[in-house]
Order: C-alpha cells, then sequence, then structure tokens
C-alpha cells in the first residue's frame, strides 16, 4: 500500500538523520597533524574595540613567532556564579584565569590541567616568587597554574572631587579617621558619594570588607586545612561595620545606592560619582578598558593599617590555568601562550618593550602598578625597560607605588575563601540598608554560616 | 465570540444597559473613569518606552543628572549608532531572532503531529498519552531546570555537551504539554466526516494530516506561533545557563551581562533597539495577537 | 522552556467524538505486525515520534531525573553518589529556607494584591467602550511585549535610590521622596512586584476582557429591566459568569509568581540581605552560584518540594473552588 511505503520510507530517512547526527556529535574535533588550536581567555565581555584590537595584536605577534599554534580569543571574566557553571559544562577556553583563592581547590580536585613539567621547563621558573608560586601548587606539589598578576588592595579616589570639596589631591587619608572625614567633605560639597565601598552579593562585598579588617588587623579564620576556624566575629570586623554605619548613617558620606560589584563600583567611578574606594591595585587597566577614564582624575594609595602588629593589607592575585581535558600537545602551546602573554614581559627586555609599544599604539594602559611576581629587584627592573612607554599618571599613583612595599601583605582567607565572603556579603549589605541592623548578631550568623561551609569544603 | 450590536451609541456593551446608558449621569460617570483609565495607561503604560526612546538619544550625563528633562544639552544620536557596533545589537538580535524561529518550527511540528494523532487518529495508546499530557502540564518549569540542564551537559548516551548549541534551546522548547493540549482540544472540534470521507477516499493517515488537517488548522497555529514566539523571545533562564558562548547568546542573555562595563546612554540605546521589533511586531500584527491570548482556550470551530 | 502563563479553557467534548471513538477508524479485529503496519499504524507512530521524542528527551526524562537526583550527590566529575534523604536534610536546616519561602510567599501575595483587581477593574471599564477599544487594548498589551530583561534593567534605571533618579525625581516634583527602592530590605521586594505588575497585567485584562465580553448582554438587559443596580448586576451575573475565568487566573497566577526568578535575579541578586531571595533563586543558587561546583542534589531536592507543595496547593484550590462553584 501506498502509505506503508511512504511510512517506510520516512522510516528510513529518519533513521539515516538521526544516525548522521549521533555520528557527528560523538565525532571529536580533530585538529590536523600540524597544528593545535587552542582557545584563550581574552578581555572581559564589553571592552572597547581599541582593546579588543591591541588583544588581536599580540595574538596575531604569538602566531607569527609560533606557526603551529593557532589562538583563538574568547570573551571572559571570572565571577563566582558564573565561573562553576563554566567549570561544568566545559565552555571554558583551555586557557583561562582564576583567582589565588580558588586554584589549589581546583587543582586538587583534578579540575585543572597539571602543568608541573612544562611550568618547570620554563627558564626563569627557580626565580619566581615563592609565595606566588605555592597559590598554584596543590598540597601534593602538582603545579597547575602560572600566576598572571598579584595585587594589593588599594583605596583609589577622585582627584577632581577632592579638588572640587577642597581636598589636596596630592595628600589622600594616611588614617581611617581621615577618610571618614573626607568622605564627609566630599559628599556635602560635591553631592557625591564621598567613600563607597562594594556590597553586592556576589562575594564582592565579603572580600573588601575583608580587606578593611585585615587593615585594622583582624582576620576572618585561624588555622588551617581541616582544622580551620571561623572567626568573622572578630572585634576588627565589628569596628570596620559600625565604621561604615556611622559614614553611612551618621555622615550620609555614602550616596544613596549600594549593591555595587567590582565592575559596578569602577564604572560609577569613572564617570565621576565616587569620592573613595577600595579595590584591587590593578583596575585602573579596567576603567580604561570599559569605561574610558579621564586619567587626570585618577589617584590611588595605600589603605591606611592600624597601628598594630597584625594589621595588613589583603593581597590576591590572578593564576592562568588550562583545562584539565587538553591533550599534551595542547599543553604545551597553552603554557607557550600564557608565557608569551603573560609572563614573558616581565623577565625579557625586547619582549617587554615589543609589549608596551603595541599597548600604547591601541592607547592602552601601560605601566598600571602592580606587585612583583618575581622579586622586587626583577620588578623595579622590568619597569625601567617600558619607563618610555609609561602612559599613565604615575605621579597620581606615587602614594600607592611609593607605600605598598612598606605594608604587610596578607592572603586571603585559605579556606572555602569565596563561601566565607558570600556569608559576609548580606551582612554588609544589612549594615548598609537598614539603619538598625544588629552588628553583633549578623556577624554571629554569619559566622556559623561560614563554619558549617568550611567544614563541608574540607 | 465578542458581542458588539451597533445599535448607535445607546448600544448596550456591557454590565450597564441601554436604560442605564440613557441616564446623563451613568455616562459622565463610566466615561469619566475610562478617560482616566486612558490617562493612566499613556502614563504608565507608554510612559516608560517613551522614556526609553528620549533616554536613547540623550548624552549620559544629562540622562544621570536630569532624567527627566528633555535634550537640556542636545541629543547624542551616536548612543545609537555606538549600540549598533560596540555593543554590537544587531548579531544579539539576528541571534535572538534565530533562537525563536528554530524554537517555533519545533513547537509547530510536535504540537502539530501530536495532536492530529491524538485526537483524529486514536491509536490504542492515545487515552494513555493524553493522561500523561495533562499531568505534565501541572509539573511547573522548576522541576525540570537542573536535570535538563545536567542532561544538555552530560547526556546519557552521546559523548559530546550540547551546552552552546542552538538545539538545547529549540528541542526543549518543543517539550509544551500546553501547544498539544491546545492543538488536540482543536482537532476534537472538527467535523469527523471530513476525516471519515477522506478514510472512505482511501487517504492514508499522512495525507489526512497534510490535505485536511494541516490546512484546517490555521487558526490554532496562529495562536501557537503567537504563544511560541513571544515565550522564545521572553527566555532567560534557560539561554543563561545553556549558551555560555557569547557569539551564541540572545539579547535577553546579552543586556544584563555588559550593563556594567557599557556607558548608560549606549546601554539605553541598545535596549531601545531591543525593543523595536516586538513592538513593531505587535503593532502590526495586532489583532491575532489579541485574539489568540484573549481566546486562546476558547477556540470553537 | 515556555511559563505555562496559560488560557483557561472550557472542555468540551464533542457529541461526534464520542460515536466515533467507537467506530475507531484504524482498528482491525485481528492485528498482527504486519496488518497493523500495512493499516497505518506505523505510519501513526511515526507521526507522534516528534511528539514522543521531544517529550521523552525533554519533559519526561527530566522529571524523572530530578526525583533521583534528589536522593544523590551529583558533582559532575565522579559519578553520583547515593545518598538517601540527606539532600533534604541540608535543604530543610538551611537558615536561608524560611527567609526564601517568606520572600516567595510575600511576592506572590503582593502580586496577587496589585495584579489581580485592578487588571479586572480596567477590563470591566473598557469593556464598556463603544469605540476605541482596540486603543486601549493595545496600550494595555505593550508593556507584556517588552522583553522582560528590557523592561527589568530600565526599570533599574528607573528605581535608582539618590534623588536624581528617574521615580525619585518625578516623587520629587510633589515633594515625596527620594525613596530608597531596591536599596532597603523593606521597599526591595515591593518594588519587584511593581515592575512584575506593570509588565503582565496586560496579558490579564485581555483575557478578562475576552470574558467580558462573552457574557450576554441580553442578561444584563433583563436585569436592568428588573430595576437592579449596577452593583448587583455586577455581583449577579457578571461574576458568577467569569467565575471559571477568574478562579483559573488566580491559580495560574499563583503558580507562576512562586517560581519568580527574573526579577530578584536581575533587580537584586536577592538581596539587600537576602529580602528578595526567593526559593528559586535560592534553587538556583544551590545549583549555579558556587564558584567551585553546585549541589545539584540539594537543587533537585528543593525543586521537588516546591512542586509538591504546588501540587497539593493546587489540588486544595480545586477541591475548595469546585464546592463554591457548584453552589
Amino acid at each position: 500500500m501506498k502509505s506503508t511505503h511512504r511510512a517506510a520510507t520516512v522510516a528510513v530517512v529518519v533513521t539515516s538523520l538521526l544516525a548522521a547526527c549521533v555520528a557527528g556529535a560523538s565525532a571529536k574535533s580533530s585538529s590536523s597533524q600540524a597544528t593545535v588550536t587552542i582557545s584563550v581567555a581574552s578581555l572581559i565581555p564589553g571592552s572597547t574595540p581599541a582593546a579588543v584590537k591591541e588583544f588581536e595584536n599580540q595574538v596575531a605577534q604569538f602566531e607569527k613567532a609560533n606557526p603551529s599554534i593557532k589562538v583563538k580569543p574568547v570573551e571572559y571574566q571570572w565571577t563566582g556564579p558564573t565561573f562553576a557553571a563554566k567549570l561544568a559544562a566545559k565552555t571554558l577556553p583551555t586557557v583561562f584565569e582564576v583567582p589565588f583563592t580558588d586554584a589549589r581547590t581546583l587543582g586538587e580536585r583534578g579540575q585543572l590541567a597539571d602543568l608541573t613539567r612544562e611550568i618547570k621547563a620554563l627558564p626563569y621558573f627557580s626565580k619566581l616568587n615563592p609565595a606566588v608560586l605555592a597559590e598554584a601548587t596543590t598540597a601534593r606539589g602538582k603545579i597547575v597554574a602560572l600566576p598572571k598578576g598579584a595585587y594589593a588592595q588599594a583605596l583609589h579616589y577622585n582627584r577632581k572631587l577632592f579638588t572640587q570639596a577642597g581636598l589636596d589631591p596630592s595628600k589622600p587619608p594616611t588614617t581611617w579617621a581621615q577618610i571618614r572625614a573626607y568622605a564627609k567633605q566630599i559628599a556635602e560639597r560635591t553631592g557625591k558619594a564621598g567613600y563607597l565601598q562594594m556590597g553586592k552579593a556576589d562575594n564582592t562585598a565579603g572580600w573588601i570588607l575583608t580587606t578593611v579588617t585585615y587593615s585594622l588587623g583582624g582576620r576572618m579564620q585561624s588555622g588551617s586545612g581541616t582544622s580551620a576556624r571561623a572567626t568573622l566575629d572578630n572585634p576588627q570586623t565589628a569596628t570596620a561595620l559600625n565604621l561604615i554605619k556611622t559614614m553611612r548613617w551618621t555622615d550620609n558620606s555614602m550616596g544613596s545606592n549600594f549593591d555595587y560589584g567590582w565592575s559596578d563600583i569602577n564604572q560609577a567611578f569613572a564617570a565621576g560619582n565616587v569620592g573613595m574606594y577600595i579595590s584591587g591595585s590593578d583596575v585602573y587597566t579596567n576603567l580604561v578598558q570599559a569605561s574610558n577614564i579621564d586619567p587626570g582624575i585618577y589617584g590611588v594609595t595605600t589603605i591606611p593599617l592600624a597601628k598594630s602588629k597584625t594589621a595588613g593589607v589583603l593581597g590576591g592575585g590572578t593564576l592562568v590555568a588550562v583545562r584539565p581535558d587538553a591533550n599534551s600537545a595542547a599543553k604545551a602551546a597553552a603554557v607557550k601562550w600564557i608565557d608569551f602573554y603573560y609572563v614573558r614581559k616581565l623577565v625579557t627586555k625586547s619582549q617587554a618593550i615589543r609589549n608596551a609599544k603595541s599597548l600604547v599604539a591601541n592607547k592602552q594602559p601601560v605601566g598600571v602598578p602592580a606587585l612583583p611576581l618575581f622579586n622586587k629587584k626583577q620588578y623595579d627592573l622590568a619597569n625601567t625597560w617600558i619607563k618610555p612607554y609609561i602612559n599613565v599618571p604615575t605621579a597620581q599613583m606615587a602614594p600607592f607605588t611609593s607605600r605598598i612595599f612598606g605594608q604587610k601583605l596578607i592572603p586571603e582567607p585559605a579556606v572555602a575563601t569565596q563561601s566565607v565572603y558570600h556569608s559576609l556579603d548580606t551582612v554588609v549589605q544589612a549594615v548598609l540598608t537598614d539603619r538598625n541592623a544588629n552588628i553583633a548578631q549578623l556577624l554571629q550568623q554569619a559566622n556559623t554560616t561560614a563554619q558549617d561551609l568550611m567544614r563541608r569544603s574540607t | 465570540m465578542t458581542r458588539r450590536r451597533r445599535r448607535g451609541a445607546d448600544a448596550p456593551v456591557g454590565v450597564i444597559s441601554s436604560i442605564e446608558w440613557d441616564r446623563r449621569r451613568v455616562r459622565w460617570a463610566v466615561g469619566g473613569a475610562q478617560l482616566i483609565l486612558l490617562v493612566g495607561l499613556v502614563v504608565v503604560g507608554l510612559g516608560p518606552i517613551l522614556w526609553l526612546a528620549k533616554s536613547a538619544i540623550t548624552p549620559t550625563a544629562d540622562t544621570l543628572s536630569h532624567p527627566m528633562s528633555l535634550f537640556r544639552n542636545g541629543t547624542a544620536w551616536d548612543n545609537l549608532s555606538r549600540a549598533w557596533s560596540e555593543v554590537e545589537v544587531g548579531r544579539y538580535f539576528w541571534n535572538t531572532v534565530v533562537l525563536a524561529i528554530g524554537s517555533w518550527l519545533v513547537q509547530i511540528l510536535v504540537a502539530t503531529t501530536g495532536g492530529f494523532v491524538l485526537s483524529v487518529l486514536r491509536p490504542a495508546y492515545a487515552r494513555v498519552l493524553r493522561a500523561l499530557l495533562l499531568l505534565t502540564l501541572f509539573v511547573p518549569a522548576v522541576v525540570l531546570l537542573v536535570p535538563l540542564y545536567i542532561e544538555i551537559v552530560n547526556p546519557p548516551l552521546i559523548d559530546r555537551s550540547f551546552v552552546d548549541s542552538y538545539w538545547a534551546i529549540w528541542l526543549p522548547a518543543g517539550a509544551s504539554a500546553f501547544n498539544v493540549i491546545l492543538v488536540t482540544r482543536f482537532f476534537d472540534n472538527l467535523p469527523r466526516e471530513v476525516f471519515e470521507a477522506a478514510r472512505i477516499d482511501g487517504a492514508g493517515p499522512l495525507r489526512m494530516f497534510t490535505a485536511i488537517a494541516l490546512p484546517m488548522s490555521r487558526p490554532v497555529l496562529a495562536v501557537v506561533s503567537v504563544f511560541a514566539v513571544l515565550a522564545s523571545w521572553k527566555d532567560f533562564l534557560w539561554p543563561l545557563l545553556v549558551l555560555s558562548d557569547p557569539d551564541k547568546q540572545p539579547l535577553s542573555v546579552r543586556l544584563p551581562t555588559i550593563q556594567s562595563q557599557t556607558e548608560l546612554g549606549v546601554f539605553l540605546a541598545a535596549m531601545l533597539i531591543a525593543c523595536l521589533v516586538p513592538i513593531v511586531g505587535f503593532l502590526i500584527f495586532q489583532r491575532p495577537f489579541l485574539r489568540g491570548t484573549g481566546l486562546g482556550g476558547a477556540v470553537k470551530g | 522552556m515556555s511559563a505555562v502563563d496559560a488560557i483557561p479553557g472550557e472542555s468540551t467534548t464533542p457529541p461526534a467524538a464520542a460515536a466515533l471513538r467507537e467506530a475507531d477508524l484504524w482498528r482491525r479485529p485481528r492485528r498482527t505486525p504486519l496488518t497493523w503496519a500495512r493499516s497505518g499504524g506505523l505510519t501513526t507512530l511515526l507521526l507522534i515520534l516528534p511528539m514522543l521524542l521531544v517529550f521523552g528527551a525533554f519533559s519526561w526524562y527530566p522529571i524523572v531525573q530530578t526525583v533521583i537526583m534528589s536522593l544523590q550527590s551529583t558533582n559532575l566529575v565522579d559519578p553520583p553518589t547515593w545518598v538517601g534523604l540527606d539532600n533534604f536534610r541540608t535543604v530543610l536546616e538551611d537558615p536561608l529556607l524560611p527567609k526564601a519561602i517568606e520572600n516567595t510567599a510575600y511576592f506572590a501575595g503582593l502580586a496577587l494584591l496589585f495584579g489581580y483587581p485592578i487588571p479586572l477593574a480596567a477590563a470591566v471599564l473598557m469593556s464598556e467602550l463603544r469605540r476605541f477599544r482596540g486603543v486601549y487594548a493595545t496600550l494595555v498589551y505593550l508593556p507584556v511585549v517588552i522583553p522582560p530583561v528590557v523592561a527589568v534593567l530600565l526599570w533599574k534605571t528607573f528605581y535608582d535610590g539618590s534623588s536624581a533618579g528617574a521615580f525619585n525625581t518625578v516623587l520629587g516634583w510633589v515633594g515625596l521622596g527620594p525613596y530608597p527602592w531596591l536599596q532597603s530590605a523593606s521597599t526591595a521586594m515591593p518594588s519587584l512586584v511593581l515592575e512584575a505588575t506593570w509588565a503582565n497585567a496586560g496579558a490579564t485584562v485581555i483575557i478578562y476582557l475576552a470574558a467580558l465580553t462573552s457574557v450576554n448582554s441580553e442578561l444584563y438587559e433583563a436585569a436592568s429591566v428588573d430595576g437592579a443596580s449596577l452593583w448587583r448586576k455586577v455581583w449577579h451575573i457578571t461574576l458568577p459568569q467569569l467565575r471559571g475565568v477568574l478562579l483559573v487566573t488566580m491559580i495560574l497566577q499563583i503558580i507562576a509568581t512562586a517560581q519568580v526568578f527574573l526579577e530578584p535575579y536581575l533587580f537584586t541578586s536577592g538581596g539587600p540581605n537576602n529580602s528578595t531571595l526567593t526559593v528559586l533563586l535560592l534553587i538556583y543558587n544551590y545549583a549555579f552560584a558556587n564558584s567551585l561546583g553546585g549541589d545539584y542534589g540539594s537543587a533537585a531536592a528543593l525543586s521537588l518540594m516546591l512542586a509538591a507543595f504546588l501540587a497539593v496547593f493546587s489540588l486544595v484550590y480545586l477541591r475548595l473552588t469546585r464546592s463554591w462553584s457548584t453552589e
């Protein structure tokens, strides 16, 4: 019967289509014998076309020097909530970035490729700052990442708003009392937020609160490993929160919007709406790349430290890692790229100059303050190489660069760092949005939550 | 079916009868209320959209400091061009369109074939399937979220993940019990004689489907299409989870991601462009839209 | 995945269909596989195959998987392990759970308060229109066609807490404000509901309008002749006629608002201080927010608990409203 024949034909067609789909789906993407293709994290989504062009320049330079490697740039930004999804979905580029806080745990779980062999083969391996390298090394000694950059927290301030408020932009605050007073003055005379602190529930609020706690001499954790204890309810954190509470409710110097995260606060600062805020020392790059900041308004200084032996500045950094499912050819290519793009310019004069020239040509910042990945001598040396190309206002950054090396650098809490920050997020939000927030109670609750999360992660 | 007897201004159309309408006080009271409603609708319904249009071509600084003023420092048409070139609204808009078309096709295919078989052909297993569909209708979408995600990331039989593939959006969109039940109900209401006649003429099921059922099902297909396209346009969480490659993302996922890196004026311009097609499409296709959403379940043949 | 913000339908059983069920076009007395195939059984199966495959893979299988996953610990690296009721225990012991439930109930309640009577009143007024009904309908439905993400981001700029924010500026003209909107735990949720109502009420108005205009106006005429006042007509004719639509839209709205995700996620990420944390946002956080990997088991467990609650709620609701309908 006609309909049976037709039915049979349909059946055959459908089955063969399905078979083709399955076959196509299970075929691995194979690379040809000669070239290896790797995808690499490039820039934050929304970066300016000039920044994107500069990155593509670098890719072209690299591919020219390594004809057997093809590099595919992929937009990338590490944020607490989105990273896990990408990791689970295996959609991370071959080369991607992770903060110090997560790298060791990920490495121990086998979620980062083991790069020990390739990294030890690098010529400058022995010169790497051991503290920084330790962040990339698992408990069993596997090296799973290379450092991209280390930063210390800094106090960024708007020189123009300082002037408008009658403050001297070359004399930024050196104590917390001064921060409070200056913030009040800026708010009164210019109507802008004098001091702003991150308050978004994506771990950044807790990160900055921890920074302030460290600067007052407190710690969020004691002990290490499985015996680590949460100490979120330490007196210094309470002091920090009370200070914010006063600035927010009594002085009214923090503006009216408090849900700023890392990118939002940069954007608000570049738009001239923030007098002072705390963030990593390396944000100037983002201020230029994403928000086209007017260099004249930018100033940065060190965070005031209390006169206590335990007071210090929170230090962190970013590492560059490779997907665990990369084969050895891809791993070798990846390490070559990491070496070329991230590290080489710090150790080889010609590379440093070439990199700087290229950045300048595309109006990207050269000379943004950073912390040494090797040692201070190497760091100073590298800076002299690129001195002719520095296009950031270094004089305006002097309050930071001249004082940071005298400050004690403290690593972030080691166990379940992001979860600890997350428990603090809501505390910061409560203080900023509720006049009657009970700080002691909030800290106690946060401490219990954090302790539980720490216990579950080890 | 709407009843509208056009017997002049005194014709009763609702609760108020012609007797009452004769009284001037009633006319003025109701008319007044309707006028207030109209003003309210314009301010509340149209207002935000007009503000968006105005702000899209206003310099950012002005929007930030004086959001309700009208071009106090002139216009900034380059917001729109920057939205097009820097934010690349065009590309993300195209992604949204492709996703909508694919989802729509899958939904039409599944609903028409399913509805036809369950309603007209009625094999032995039809009763079980209809019950199953009704049960599925009552399962809230939240239940599907996590396992569907895991299924896309780690499909059970196939050795690769479907993240960043449009099939991960198109195919699950077809699993809408509402669509199938709608079409089944529609076919239920069609006169059986047409199909009987066709069977007697020797038509097989496929023939009956393509030659009779499909042509007659235009009204319900219009309703299903409206729902399908709207749902796809509005979809946020699922594409957010499944499409991590920025090149593939629709507007709904892309816009929030770049908000903090994009200047406000340009961002608003991008949002305006994102709105234009749905608004224009709606204005053109008003009648099927409104008819579809108002009378969806009561389609009588 | 389309949200089922569905339209109520009446269930009709055409008489002809019943008769034909007996005839059952394609059944033969003795069916072997060959006669089944030849008589069109194979074509039938092929025709329904798309539906079976799509539903099987993307609806029924995931539903079963939710139940299974809620009893397992999954981390996508190792094979899943059975953990019994551990996930449920974790969820029930989470201090954020009561907050999430409270917030979701608050959102649903407020949404019902604003989004239920106001559209009805608007629809009643619109059903009295003799002309220009189309204009009203277009205006009222316009916010519904705006993509929800755009609506939320647009309202986020409106809700700027400083006195230079759009809403605060307008309120400042009449001497009110400035209000913190999204920056305070007490005003955040109402702000969310306000935007959600704006974006969705139009659809409800159209549904009510269609139902209202289908009421036979002769009923009203007859009642007026008998001397019934406006309110009595509304109470005794309009509302009973509309009862089906009203009841169904209410339960559908409750089910939809119980699963609200977009507004809390985009406006406030659940803040400030967890005041806009909803159940669905909590599920999302379990599964996707931890940078070191998600707890899919807890997410599945909470999804199941929410679905069970909605199922029980719907049954109770149907039982109650049925007893009202039969009065």
